[in-house]
């Protein structure tokens, strides 16, 4: 559905994206995460018709995004990071512009209008003026303008950026309900768990370049080999039972917390060497009040891809 | 002396406005025409005439006065009038508010900021104005006085100018009003200023300006201060929700009806309901939405000053003298202040408030967008324009000499309807130029005092530098502007100023070629709007792929 190739764009000497390749499938959630100014906003606005490319080509729904950004805006809804709202208009007003921006016929704006707002929980601020909005009640009403000529690819940059936690998680139940719409979202964000629970895939972006880019748990198997095991034991002198860790070929680097009473080490092996770790550690007396593999979070993916241990 | 040493305003603004290779530039370039004018003016060695000294040292003081207190009347709103309203456009308003500074420190550090580089300016006339005075035939209390009536002006203006801006929230609302305010006051005082009687310039300038104009400064500083006091509630985000309604309810004077004829024209109804299909949103947002998105004050100081001034100017031009040319220049002088304010905020306000990346996503396209930006200033502006010709259509139907030329009403509506092209489309096309809407404004403003005034100041340069070609070739140097196109309709029958001729004196050097003029300023004023409009057009569309290059 969104396919970029090769997207560069330079300011002067500065490289903002160097030589991006993107592919998005129809129906998926790909979340674009990066540090500040790694080049996530810039790509976004090409994709959005915003910005020429020093080089390169995007295409939308087989729409040049280059050559004719026309059609390519009747295919995208798109939310900034950054926007602004009309002075003096209503609510409904400011969803009846961009309907007719978007050249939707009157009779069928009543029922759209309606729906977003029933939607994204608006209808009781209808009358509202926007200026008046809270900012929470503003990224609403800017996803609502984005949903109105109901476009199959949503592109949000930062779509919770600033909103008060509850706020943050409503956003996010909003862009579940369009996941399951059938919509495909380019989302952008900062709150990385926020991404994890409803992306398909993600791309990692610093700098300019596209460090990692795939399903989430196809980057989390090449950071298998990198897997943290973590045993908790009751015992009142953990460091007797390091020896077994240390003889054991699928491990690496054991380390001993004795207040935490745990054992942690890098582990490369399958699931039979888990349970044969196991195994001799019980043999050995050790009473087992945790065995379990340390979880990695997104954020930990994005830290260690960023660090360069994976690309 | 705490308050000017030690106030942060005051440091912060004057290090951002002097630092600049602009203000070094300007006073640069303002220095080197001063220089250039004594240059001119200077008598040629061998000149024995008696008095041809004299005559010079005066002629460039005269220069130098009348020219700087112009400048101080065009130029100090322009450093003012966006000195609060800038705060608030940049959103650091409550913060300046909301820190432990006292307002009138505020305003003293606003005031002064604004208006040093102005005096520096003022200042570094000083050296040229003491040629003409070892020329002779200048007193040094001349001098003085000169400086006085310099500074006095300033510092008013420039008060007056802070004053809009705090009650305003945008800058160009502020600079327009600030406008209709000072103009009058500096026309009045260059007439003050013009008398041959020494004694009651001395009079004036020495015994009655000063008390009055501290008493003025007393005033406007007891307001200014009280609107810092006491800000109206910002509300979230720092910006405030407009209730037309409830906002009309206090209003005092003028009231504005969005229901009733003329004020429909200008600002038709809120919808109540959805667009038609076909319609413009961008048209259909400017002119119901965007309008009095700011409440309607400013349009209501505009339409009750600028009926207030053409009282007189009416009474004068139209009814005591058959001067009709002369009232439709107030007209057009009314279009060149409030035309820009519809037109050179339109897209740069959509950027300053980040909609602009929302609208060029959308379906519309660059042409309709710029065209419905034109229409909906041109038709505000014209519409305001026009309620200042219901005395020039009474002056032709009571006026006998009128109502015998009746005819003569045709090229006058044109005129101001071309001018009303013209300011709308000059606008517009430096909104599409640059960044901010207060350089848009001001570029605007430039643009169009070079279009209105300056063909008057190079044709009286030309007579000088061409004494030998003929008066009606040189005449033509006047025509791009529409006061000339105005002053050019032939009126017959000023029952003051008949000799015989059928023109009045003060319009026979542009009635040489009676109609033709103003037919030609016409054909100039299309093709500038034209102009403008492709230059718009071209710069959108760049922009349109270039509307945020900043990563």
């Amino acid at each position: 559905m969104i396919e970029v190739e090769h997207f560069t764009k330079r300011y002067g000497d500065f490289m903002a994206v160097d030589d991006l390749n993107l592919s998005i499938g129809e129906g998926e959630i790909y979340g674009f995460i990066g540090p500040n100014g790694a080049g996530k906003s810039t790509t976004i606005r090409f994709l959005a018709t915003l910005l020429k490319p020093t080089s390169g080509e995007g295409r939308i729904a087989g729409h040049s995004v280059t050559n004719d950004p026309m059609a390519v805006r009747r295919v995208i809804g798109f939310m900034p990071d950054d926007f602004g709202v009309y002075d003096g208009m209503k609510v409904w007003e400011f969803l009846d512009f961009f309907a007719v921006a978007y050249e939707i016929p009157r009779l069928e704006r009543r029922r759209i209008i309606g729906e977003v707002l029933q939607l994204l929980d608006l209808t009781h601020k209808r009358d509202d003026y926007v200026n008046g909005l809270s900012k929470g009640m503003k990224q609403r009403l800017c996803l609502a303008k984005t949903l109105v000529h109901n476009p199959p690819v949503l592109i949000l940059d930062e779509p919770s950026a600033g909103l008060d936690p509850r706020a943050r998680l409503e956003m996010k139940y909003l862009l579940n309900e369009l996941r399951r719409m059938g919509k495909t979202i380019l989302v952008s964000s900062h709150i990385l768990s926020e991404l994890a629970d409803f992306c398909t895939s993600i791309g990692v972006i610093e700098r300019g370049k596209l460090l990692a880019s795939g399903s989430i748990q196809d980057i989390q198997k090449q950071l298998r080999s990198h897997r943290v095991l973590k045993v908790r034991i009751l015992n009142e002198n953990p460091s007797q039972f390091e020896y077994i860790l240390k003889n054991h070929s699928s491990v690496k680097a054991p380390s001993v917390n004795t207040i935490e009473r745990t054992l942690s080490a890098e582990f490369e092996g399958d699931g039979p060497a888990q349970a044969d770790l196991l195994r001799q550690m019980m043999d050995a007396g050790a009473i087992v009040e945790a065995f379990d593999e340390e979880q990695i979070s997104l954020e930990d993916v994005f830290m260690m891809i960023t660090k360069g241990i994976v690309n | 002396m705490g308050m000017i040493r030690d106030n942060p305003v005051l440091s912060r603004e004057l290090l951002v406005n002097l630092r600049s290779h602009r203000a070094f530039i300007l006073q640069f370039v303002y220095a080197g025409l001063l220089a250039t004018a004594v240059l001119l003016a200077w008598p040629q060695a061998g000149d024995g005439r008696i008095g041809a000294s004299v005559s010079a040292a005066r002629q460039l003081f005269d220069l130098f006065f009348y020219g700087q207190f112009i400048l101080v009347a065009l130029v100090a709103p322009t450093f003012a009038a966006g000195s609060i309203t800038g705060e608030k456009e940049r959103k650091t308003y409550e913060l300046l508010l909301a820190s432990p500074l006292k307002p009138s420190w505020i305003l003293v550090g606003k005031l002064f900021s604004s208006l040093t580089y102005l005096i520096l300016l003022l200042f570094s006339s000083l050296p040229m104005m003491i040629l003409g005075y070892l020329l002779g035939g200048i007193l040094l209390s001349e001098v003085a006085r000169a400086y006085l009536v310099l500074i006095l002006a300033a510092g008013t203006f420039g008060l007056v100018s802070v004053a809009c801006s705090s009650f305003f929230s945008r800058t160009s609302s502020a600079l327009v009003v600030s406008y209709l305010i000072i103009l009058p006051i500096a026309i009045m005082g260059i007439y003050l200023a013009s008398t041959d009687n020494f004694q009651l310039r001395n009079f004036v300038t020495l015994t009655l300006l000063p008390p009055w104009t501290l008493a003025t400064w007393t005033i406007v500083v007891w307001l200014i201060n009280l609107r810092l006091l006491r800000p109206p509630d910002v509300g979230s985000e720092g910006k405030d929700v407009m209730d037309e309604q409830e906002e009309q309810k206090y209003a005092i004077g003028v009231v504005i009806d969005r229901d009733l004829f003329p004020d429909k024209l200008f600002a038709p109804a809120k919808r109540t309901d959805l667009m038609p299909d076909g319609t413009n949103p961008v048209l259909d947002k400017e002119l119901r939405s965007e309008i009095f998105s700011q409440g309607t004050l400013m349009l209501r100081v505009v339409i009750q000053v600028s009926m207030f001034l053409s009282i007189p100017l009416m009474a004068g031009f139209l009814f005591w003298r058959t001067m009709p040319g002369w009232y439709i220049c107030y007209v057009l002088t009314f279009n060149l202040l409030v035309g820009p304010v519809f037109s050179a905020g339109s897209i740069t306000q959509e950027r300053e408030r980040q909609t602009l990346n929302l609208l060029l996503t959308t379906l519309l396209t660059p042409g309709r967008i710029v065209r419905a930006k034109l229409m909906a200033a041109l038709r505000v502006s014209t519409v305001l324009t026009l309620l200042l010709t219901e005395q020039v259509i009474l002056a032709y139907v009571l006026v006998r000499d009128l109502q015998l030329q009746f005819l003569t009403i045709i090229p006058f509506f044109i005129i101001i309807l071309a001018s009303c092209l013209v300011t709308s489309s000059l606008g517009l096309m430096w909104s599409s130029l640059v960044r901010k809407t207060s350089v848009s404004i001001i570029a605007t403003y430039l643009s169009l005092l070079l279009l209105f005034v300056a063909p008057f100041g190079v044709y009286q340069w030309a007579l000088t530098i061409f004494p030998e070609t003929p008066d009606n070739i040189l005449r033509w140097i006047m025509t791009p502007s529409p006061y000339a196109s105005a002053l050019s309709v032939p009126i017959v029958g000023d029952r003051l100023t008949s000799t015989g001729s059928d023109i009045s004196p003060i319009e026979r050097p542009l009635a040489f070629a009676k109609v033709q003029i103003w037919v030609i300023s016409l054909g100039i004023s299309l093709l500038i709007s034209l102009i403008c409009h492709l230059v718009t057009l071209v710069a959108f569309r760049y922009k349109w792929w270039k509307a945020r290059e900043s990563v």
